[in-house]
C-alpha cells in the first residue's frame, strides 16, 4: 500500500509562499484505480508527484509497502522508482530521438549492457497490448497524441510497475481518444496494476474505482464505488 | 540498445549542430596538429641553417702565454706547453659523449705556415667531411679538393699569391694543386690556403697531430653547458670553450618557433573546448524535459551524467580523428606556402594519432564536466514542472 499522512507542500516563488499541499491523507492499495479531480491549482498534480516521489514533502510521512520513503536512500528510492513506479505526463514525454520501441524499452537502456531480447519481446508484447505492434519502428513525430500517450503506457507495462501514476492522461486528447485512453487504463487496472490519475475532467474520473476530489491544497471528499 | 543509444541518437536528432560542433572542434584540432607539425620541420630546418652557421664549441689544448719583453723592446707572446694534440683520439673522445646525437659536426684542424711566391701564407689542414658540414655557406671558383693532394685557396690569398684554379703550389717537398678558390667570406678564411688533414700532417712530418677541434652542436633541446661538460670529462686535460651567444641565439630561435605554437595551439584548443561546454551548457537546459523522463524512469544522477559526457566523448573522439588527418594534409599544404616543403619529414603515426584522438575526448568530456553535473543535478520534477 502507497500511503500519505499530513502531507504539506508549499512552493516559494516571487511572490508570497504558495501553499499547494495543506496536511493531505490519502492511501492507494495496490491493484486500485483512484482519480483525484479538482480545479487547477486545488494541489492535485502536487500530490500525485509526491506520491509518485518526483517532488518530496515539506512535512508528513509517505510511505509505501510499510517503508518511510523520506528515510531511505535516494539510491533506494531510485530503485523503487525504477521497479514499481511508472508516471505518464499530458504531453506524453517521450524522447523524440528515440523509436518507439527504444521509448518502451528506455527503462532497460540506463547501462551499458544491451538491452536483453527477451525484454525486446516483451516490449513488443506491451506495444501490441496497447495496438501499435506495428509502430515499434516509428518515431514519435509519426505518430498522432493517442498512439503517443499509448506508447508512455506500453513503457509503464514493460518494466511491470505496480503503480502508474497518470497527469492529465486525456488533457491534450480530444474526447474519442481520450476515452479509448481511459478504457486501457480500465483494463490495465483490472489486470492488476494500482492506477492514480488526475483529471479535471469529472467524467474521466467516473472510470476509477475511487474518486478523491480536492480543493485549496486539501481532500475535501472521497467518493468510493 | 544501451545507454549510449541516448547520445548517438541525440547526435543524429540534429545534425547540423552535430556537424557545426564537429567542425569547430576538428577545425581547432587541425590547427594544432599542423602547427605542431609545421612547427617541427621548421625548428627542424632551422637548426640545419643555423648549424651551416658555424661551430659552437672550442677544442683547444690548455696553453699559458707568456709575454716576452726585454728592456723595453716587446717580442711578443710565447705559448707554453704542448700545442699539438692527437686529432683521432680526441675526435673519438668527443664523439663519445652522451649526447653525441646532438653533435652535426666534429672538425679537427692543424695550422701551419709556408713561403709560396715569396710571402708566408698560413695553410690550414681539415676534414674535408666534417669541415664543409659547419661551413656550408662557403662558395667556389672551381671545385672542392677531391684528393688529398688538392686545396683551397681563400679569395685574398688566392689574389696577393696570384693563385687561380688549376695552379700547383709547392708546401715543403710535396706538391698541391689548387682545386678551387674560395669567394670571399670575410673571415680569416679569405687569408690562409686550406688542405687535406692527413695530407698536411703529412707534409710538415706532424702525423695524427693537430691543434684544435671546432664542434658544431645542435641545441634547441639541450643546455650547451650539459655538452661541454661531458667533452671536459672525456678530455680533462683540454680546455672547452662554447661560445654562448652564438648557442643562445640559436635555442633562442628554434625554441622560440616551438613555444609560439604552443601557445597559439594552446588557445586554439581553449575556445574550442569552450565551446563545446557552451553548447553542451545550452543542450542541458534544452533537454530537461528528457531528463525529467529518465530520472523518473528511475535513471540514476551518474547515469545521466554519464550520458552528457558521452555525448561529448564522442564528439571528441570524431574531431580528433577528422581534425588530425585534415592537419596532417594541412601541413603539407603550409610547409610548400612557407617554401619548406624540402626539408618536411613528416610522417603518418598511428600511436600519435591514437594519443591526439584519445587526448581530444578527454579535452571534450573535461569540457563537459561541468554541463553533465548540471544536468546530473536535475530534479525530475523540477525538470517536468519547468514545461
Amino acid at each position: 500500500m502507497l500511503k500519505a499522512e499530513n502531507i504539506s507542500k508549499t512552493f516559494y516563488g516571487e511572490g508570497t509562499p504558495a501553499r499547494a499541499l495543506d496536511s493531505v491523507s490519502i492511501a492507494v492499495d495496490e491493484g486500485e484505480f483512484v482519480s483525484i479531480v479538482g480545479r487547477s491549482g486545488s494541489g492535485k498534480t502536487t500530490l500525485l508527484h509526491i506520491l509518485s516521489t518526483l517532488q518530496t514533502p515539506d512535512s508528513g510521512e509517505l510511505t509505501y509497502g510499510g517503508t518511510d520513503l523520506g528515510r531511505i536512500s535516494e539510491r533506494e528510492l531510485n530503485m523503487m522508482r525504477h521497479h514499481d513506479f511508472a508516471v505518464i505526463f499530458q504531453f506524453h514525454h517521450l524522447l523524440p530521438y528515440l523509436t518507439v520501441l527504444e521509448n518502451t524499452l528506455l527503462p532497460f537502456m540506463n547501462t551499458l549492457r544491451p538491452v536483453s531480447s527477451g525484454h525486446v519481446e516483451e516490449a513488443k508484447q506491451c506495444l501490441k497490448r496497447v495496438g501499435l505492434d506495428d509502430k515499434w519502428n516509428r518515431l514519435p513525430s509519426m505518430l498522432s497524441g493517442g498512439e503517443q500517450q499509448r506508447v508512455a503506457i506500453a513503457r509503464a507495462l514493460v518494466k511491470k510497475a505496480r503503480y502508474l501514476f497518470a497527469d492529465e492522461p486525456t488533457g491534450s486528447l480530444d474526447k474519442t481518444t481520450g476515452k479509448e485512453i481511459l478504457t486501457l487504463l480500465q483494463e490495465l487496472n483490472r489486470e492488476g496494476l494500482a492506477v492514480v490519475m488526475v483529471t479535471h475532467d469529472h467524467q474521466y474520473a467516473a472510470y476509477a474505482d475511487t474518486i478523491v476530489e480536492m480543493e485549496d491544497g486539501a481532500v475535501k471528499s472521497v467518493h468510493t464505488e | 540498445m544501451n545507454i549510449l543509444t541516448i547520445p548517438l541518437r541525440n547526435m543524429r536528432r540534429k545534425p547540423w549542430r552535430t556537424v557545426l560542433l564537429l567542425f569547430v572542434f576538428a577545425l581547432g584540432v587541425m590547427s594544432v596538429v599542423s602547427l605542431d607539425n609545421v612547427s617541427n620541420v621548421v625548428g627542424e630546418s632551422l637548426e640545419k641553417k643555423l648549424t651551416a652557421y658555424g661551430a659552437n664549441i672550442l677544442v683547444a689544448p690548455n696553453v699559458e702565454t707568456l709575454e716576452v719583453s726585454y728592456g723595453g723592446f716587446t717580442l711578443g707572446d710565447m705559448n707554453m706547453g704542448e700545442r699539438f694534440f692527437s686529432g683521432k683520439e680526441t675526435v673519438d673522445a668527443v664523439r663519445s659523449i652522451e649526447l653525441t646525437d646532438r653533435l652535426a659536426a666534429v672538425a679537427p684542424k692543424l695550422v701551419t705556415s709556408a713561403v709560396i711566391h715569396g710571402y708566408r701564407v698560413g695553410v690550414i689542414g681539415v676534414d674535408w667531411e666534417e669541415e664543409l658540414k659547419i661551413k656550408s655557406y662557403w662558395a667556389v671558383d672551381g671545385h672542392y679538393p677531391k684528393g688529398e693532394q688538392e686545396l683551397l685557396a681563400g679569395a685574398i690569398a688566392a689574389s696577393r699569391l696570384g693563385l687561380s684554379a688549376g695552379d700547383t703550389v709547392s708546401l715543403g717537398q710535396e706538391t698541391y694543386k689548387v682545386a678551387g678558390i674560395l669567394q670571399s667570406t670575410g673571415g680569416d678564411d679569405d687569408k690562409v690556403l686550406i688542405a687535406d688533414l692527413g695530407a698536411l700532417q703529412h707534409t710538415i712530418g706532424a702525423t695524427d697531430r693537430i691543434h684544435f677541434v671546432e664542434v658544431s652542436a645542435l641545441c634547441a633541446g639541450c643546455p650547451i653547458e650539459d655538452i661541454v661538460t661531458q667533452i671536459q670529462g672525456r678530455l680533462p686535460e683540454m680546455r672547452i670553450t662554447a661560445l654562448q651567444s652564438v648557442v643562445k641565439q640559436r635555442m633562442y630561435s628554434v625554441s622560440f618557433v616551438k613555444e609560439l605554437a604552443m601557445i597559439v595551439s594552446l588557445v586554439i584548443l581553449l575556445t574550442a573546448s569552450a565551446m563545446v561546454g557552451m553548447t553542451m551548457l545550452s543542450a542541458v537546459n534544452e533537454r530537461k524535459k528528457e531528463i525529467g523522463i529518465l530520472r523518473s524512469l528511475g535513471y540514476f544522477r551518474r547515469q545521466v551524467f554519464a550520458i552528457f559526457c558521452v555525448e561529448a566523448f564522442l564528439i571528441g573522439v570524431l574531431a580528433g580523428a577528422v581534425g588530425y588527418v585534415a592537419g596532417y594534409g594541412a601541413s603539407f599544404r603550409i610547409l610548400e606556402v612557407l617554401n619548406v616543403a624540402q626539408d618536411a619529414e613528416i610522417v603518418f603515426n598511428w600511436v600519435r594519432y591514437a594519443l591526439v584522438c584519445g587526448a581530444i575526448a578527454c579535452l571534450a568530456v573535461t569540457a563537459a564536466l561541468i554541463p553533465a553535473w548540471k544536468a546530473s543535478k536535475i530534479e525530475p520534477s523540477e525538470a517536468l514542472l519547468s514545461l
